[in-house]
């Protein structure tokens, strides 16, 4: 029996993560979702208190990331996940408002798997957060070495 | 500070005068140099006159005392060669006289004086003959009574007398005239030197005026040259500026339309769950009331209060949805960076006028599309501007009359300058500068649009280093009128700094 994959959200608007967390769940998708509201609290529980991220060792997880965070931008967290030897592979989905286009370039180019742009119209939004969480009920996600 | 430059052409425009005084000067001094080289003339002949005149009565006065002298020697001898000399000497006389007369013609007190004498040498020639004719007669002892009569001695003495004071009066006019002519003379030499001197004065202060107006005209170039670097400089300043303040505008436009889009995904999602306890709630209630047995239907009209708020919300959060859209839009486009190219302004207002060309046909409406000057721009912005100003003339056309968009362009020194009329419903005076306005539109609001259109077109122009005018008569036609510089103007601060999502 494996184990259940944890959701790491990281987004700063509690609204936000409470929608997102609403429509994953009505896509079916009943994972534990971890909710963090800046990148300081996100980071501790990625990497640990040492720093090495060897905590989070054999746990499937998925990151939902925003980049607007009020004490740091979500690409630094990005860049750091995708250089961690334990975390590298872990599947990270930029959920922003941006659609620029050097943005996403970045994103992908740090290595990030997933890049969704927030839909400004609510239906949308939670229309795209409803069909995130049916690929997060299909996807492979590896564990943290 | 500004500067002003002033020129005064007061020296240049006195530049004739200077030619036409000393043109005058010249005609001055050569008219006194004629009259005066003609009066020395005048005066020279006077005085040559007044030799000739005394050099005649001396002739005149020794010819008489000759022929007295032949006169008594013929007495003394009786000889015929002597009397021949007398005689020839007496003939010479009376032609003497007649040349004396004409040259004392023009001194008829000399002539008077003349005159005077001449009945006394008449009188002497008169008694001369009649003691030659006594003796060739044989009456010797006659003629020498006569002799010693002493009357012909005293005509002699009244005779010589007589031309003495002539004389003396010649050499008196002689001393005048001499001094007149050396008085001429020194009057044409004095005029004709200080007529050189005036005009060498008159070249050296036109000279001078001359080089001072040069001066000036150089003076007055330099002080424009620096005065319009100057003002290159501070038109530099400002657009340096200006260009600052559009960043910001366009940072703060971002920001606000990126951060406004966060709570207003909150307020949408949350009145979508607020419909979908809305439905839970009067589920539940309507399930309660039939477990209470009450009659159904009570609430219809609780549920309607609630559709309607929830509605006005929802509409609300719409319009606001589009005016973010609206802001987020533009200031992206604000941030696009140009291309610069060569650009056939008349090919790319007819792609445009194909485009819109079943539009214009479905509403019996023209496009013409004049010549248009080529420029170096960015395309995709100024396929905009067309675009909307287009699209505007065609919108608010006037529904009586068949609608005419007319394109035309132009050269106006370092800008093109294009001009975009049609004959539609006009914009009121009052409302000229608020068509630029983001959100504010003018006249009946019967079109869909979120007055963004000239507000756009008008942060491109303005992008683009030029400038948009607009004038209108109400009910008759607009005319939006571009600028844009011919040559591309690099932007001074055109990039903006990458914003973190």
């Amino acid at each position: 029996m494996t184990v259940p994959v944890t959701i790491v959200m990281i987004e700063d608007d509690e609204g936000h993560a409470r929608l997102i967390e609403k429509n994953i769940r009505r896509a079916g998708v009943n994972n534990e979702i971890v909710p963090f509201r800046d990148g300081t609290g996100a980071i501790d529980y990625l990497f640990g208190a040492d720093g090495t991220a060897v905590v989070n060792r054999g746990k499937p997880l998925l990151i939902l990331l925003d980049l607007n965070l009020p004490d740091m931008t979500g690409i630094d967290i990005l860049k750091r996940v995708k250089e961690n030897e334990h975390l590298k592979r872990i599947p990270v989905v930029v959920l922003t408002t941006t659609d620029d286009k050097r943005e996403i370039q970045r994103c992908y180019d740090l290595g990030c798997n997933v890049y969704v742009t927030k839909p400004v119209n609510y239906e949308n939004f939670a229309n795209a957060i409803r069909q995130l969480g049916l690929f997060f009920a299909v996807i492979q996600v590896p564990e943290a070495e | 500070m500004p500067r002003t430059v002033t020129y005064k052409p007061h020296w240049y425009t006195g530049q004739p005068l200077l030619v036409l005084v000393g043109f005058l000067v010249l005609a001055a001094i050569g008219a006194t140099s004629a009259w005066l080289v003609f009066k020395s003339q005048q005066d020279a002949a006077a005085v040559a006159d007044s030799v000739q005149v005394q050099y005649d009565l001396t002739t005149q006065q020794a010819r008489i005392r000759r022929t007295e002298s032949f006169q008594r020697g013929f007495l003394l001898t009786g000889e015929d060669r002597i009397l021949r000399q007398y005689e020839e000497s007496a003939a010479l006389v009376a032609p003497a006289m007649a040349r004396l007369r004409e040259v004392l013609a023009s001194d008829p007190d000399q002539l008077g004086r003349l005159e005077a004498l001449a009945p006394a040498i008449d009188a002497k020639l008169a008694e001369l003959a009649e003691t030659v004719a006594l003796v060739q007669a044989g009456d010797a002892s006659g003629a020498l009574a006569v002799v010693r009569s002493g009357r012909g001695e005293a005509l002699m003495e009244q005779i010589a007398d007589g031309f003495e004071a002539m004389r003396e009066i010649e050499r008196r006019d002689f001393a005048d005239r001499s001094r007149a002519a050396r008085l001429s003379s020194l009057a044409l030499v004095v005029v004709t030197v200080t007529g050189i001197l005036i005009i060498l004065a008159v070249a050296a202060f036109a000279l001078y005026v001359v080089g001072r107006t040069t001066r000036q005209l150089a003076d007055a170039h330099a002080a424009l040259a620096t005065a319009n670097l100057d003002l290159e400089a501070r038109v530099a300043e400002r657009t340096a500026d200006l260009s600052e303040a559009n960043l910001e505008i366009q940072r703060f436009a971002y920001i606000v339309s990126h951060d406004l889009r966060a709570p207003l995904v909150n307020i949408m999602g949350f009145t979508s769950e607020l419909e979908a306890l809305r439905d839970d709630a009067f589920l539940r209630l309507e399930r309660l009331r039939a477990q209470a047995g009450d009659e159904a239907g009570q609430d219809t009209e609780l549920a309607a209060d609630f559709t309607e708020a929830l509605g006005f919300i929802k509409s609300s959060i719409d319009k606001m949805d589009r005016l973010i859209n609206a802001i987020l839009r533009l200031s992206r486009e604000g941030r696009r960076e140009f291309r610069p190219e060569v650009i056939d302004a008349k090919a790319l207002a007819e792609g445009i006028g194909a485009s819109f060309a079943h539009r214009l046909q479905e509403i019996d409406a023209s496009l013409s599309i004049g010549t248009l000057p080529s420029l170096e721009t960015d395309r995709l912005a100024l396929e905009q501007v067309f675009t909307n100003l287009i699209d505007n003339a065609i919108k608010y056309r006037r529904r009586d009359v068949p609608a005419r968009v007319e394109i035309s362009g132009r050269f106006d020194g370092r800008s093109v300058v294009y001009e975009v009329a049609d004959n539609g419903r006009g914009i009121d005076a009052r409302d000229l500068e608020r068509v630029f306005e983001l959100f504010r539109r003018a006249g009946a609001q019967d079109q869909p649009g979120e007055g963004i259109g000239l507000a756009h077109v008008k942060t491109l122009v303005r992008r683009l280093g030029g400038a948009i005018t607009v004038r209108s008569d109400l009910n008759k036609g607009t005319t939006f009128t571009v600028r844009l510089p011919r040559r591309w103007l690099p932007p001074t601060h055109e990039r903006l700094q990458e914003e973190p999502g």
